[in-house]
């Protein structure tokens, strides 16, 4: 398995759970889900990149 | 000024609404299929398993309180241990058979260990917001 599906699933699974217990329609709970999905891997990659270059 | 004077007086929540939370905590989904919501029992209830069982199955450690333990190291195993025991049931099962809390090397070495412990502590945590939400339902305060 590797690191980045672990991190996507990782991210899914958050996502669902933050999108139908923080809002209270369908198309809310979809839109934010999606953008908490979204923002889980930007974030985890962009730190995942500036630990890269980090030397220790 | 007081509360009840400015007409804010907040109604206590039912004795069902405690029951849904609690039973949303010890089995992750049932507090949300006794109130008859169906999908998102599913969804919240397989997540919280996903993670669970994803958790363990990558070697991933829960955490306990030993007694043994010398002070201030103690202590820092209450924090983990109180969001892995979100999971409710789960944990306890664990618990009783001893699974996903020795600290074993081999599991420790491998390069999902981490991921796993991450994965368990979340579970947790996530549960507890299933819970919360669970009684709100019951109590009325959602949809």
């Amino acid at each position: 398995m590797t690191h980045f599906l672990v991190m996507t699933s990782f991210a899914a699974l958050a996502a669902v759970v933050f999108g139908i217990v923080a809002k209270d329609n369908q198309r809310e709970r979809l839109v934010y889900g999606v953008k908490v999905f979204g923002e889980f891997l930007a974030i985890g990659l962009v730190l995942g990149w500036i630990l890269y270059f980090l030397p220790f | 000024m007081s509360n009840v004077d400015k007409g804010q007086v907040e109604e206590a929540a039912p004795t069902q609404a405690w029951l849904m939370g609690a039973a949303g905590w010890l089995v992750p989904g049932v507090g949300h299929l006794l109130q008859g919501k169906w999908v998102r029992a599913l969804l919240l209830g397989g997540a919280v398993w996903t993670c669970f069982i994803a958790g363990l199955w990558m070697g991933g450690h829960l955490f306990i309180v030993k007694s043994g333990e010398a002070g201030s190291s103690m202590l820092y195993q209450v924090p983990p241990m109180v969001a892995n025991l979100g999971t409710g049931l789960l944990y306890l099962i664990c618990w009783l058979f001893d699974t996903g809390f020795s600290d074993d090397p081999i599991n420790a070495a491998r390069s999902t260990y981490e991921y796993g412990n991450t994965f368990l502590l979340v579970a947790g945590l996530l549960n507890y917001l299933c819970m919360l939400d669970a009684f709100d339902i019951s109590a009325g305060r959602k949809s």
